[in-house]
């Protein structure tokens, strides 16, 4: 399962999806990824920061969408204060 | 006569236990949906030790990876972000979210910048040079 969380006043809002499933051409698969895709373009646009957060891994910041990250954080934008 | 004494005993204690069961759950702090799932993330994102420090200290030092004398102090709660070199203060960061967020929130913004653009996050959040040398008081 892949994952998708948007940091907002709400807490993180989650979004999962199974790439292995989309792969193999899943109708529900396919409309979570899409749905994952269109949120992250959405947020994004807004002045969000992409971060991929793995297990064992550096966190890494990202520029697109990646279907293969096994979790991605969007952190809303920031200022100086 | 005594029945009657047992009964009224009775009823005041059951009063008693509504009114003080009433007060505590008046009294216990609400921890909203969002607190509540914003703590499950930065459970998730932290490492083991870095949740501990935070829970004993109050905050969680993440290392620069671009210099191995510098970390970031960041607080549980909203605030300055210190920057520790050779175990000194040498400044602080101001940096928030336009958005409001839980606090928890916050401190998992802070972990991604920095271990993931830390030059950006340098750049973008507000420098305040320390007073009188700065010293952390721990």
């Amino acid at each position: 399962m892949r994952l998708l969380r948007v940091i907002s006043k709400r807490g993180d809002e989650r979004l999962h999806w199974n790439e292995q499933d989309a792969l193999a051409g899943d109708a529900e698969a396919m409309a979570a990824l899409r749905e994952a895709e269109r949120i992250f373009a959405r947020e994004r646009a807004r002045g969000a920061t992409a971060y991929r957060v793995e297990a064992g891994k550096p966190v890494e910041r990202l520029e697109q969408f990646d279907p293969q990250a096994s979790q991605m954080i969007l952190v809303p934008r920031v200022a100086g204060g | 006569m005594e029945t009657l004494a047992f009964i009224v005993i009775g009823i005041i204690a059951d009063i008693s236990l509504i009114l003080l069961v009433n007060f505590i759950v008046k009294s216990y702090p609400k921890w909203s949906g969002a607190d509540r799932r914003a703590a499950e993330l930065l459970r998730a994102v932290l490492t083991y030790e870095q949740y501990c420090q935070l829970k004993r200290r109050g905050y969680i030092d993440i290392p620069s990876s671009r210099d191995q004398e510098r970390a970031y102090r960041v607080p549980h709660v909203p605030g300055l972000v210190r920057v520790i070199e050779k175990g000194r203060q040498t400044a602080s960061l101001c940096l928030q979210p336009l958005e409001r967020v839980p606090d928890a929130d916050i401190v998992v913004m802070h972990k991604l910048m920095i271990e993931g653009d830390e030059e950006t996050y340098r750049q973008t959040a507000n420098l305040i040079a320390p007073q009188c040398g700065g010293d952390w008081d721990d």
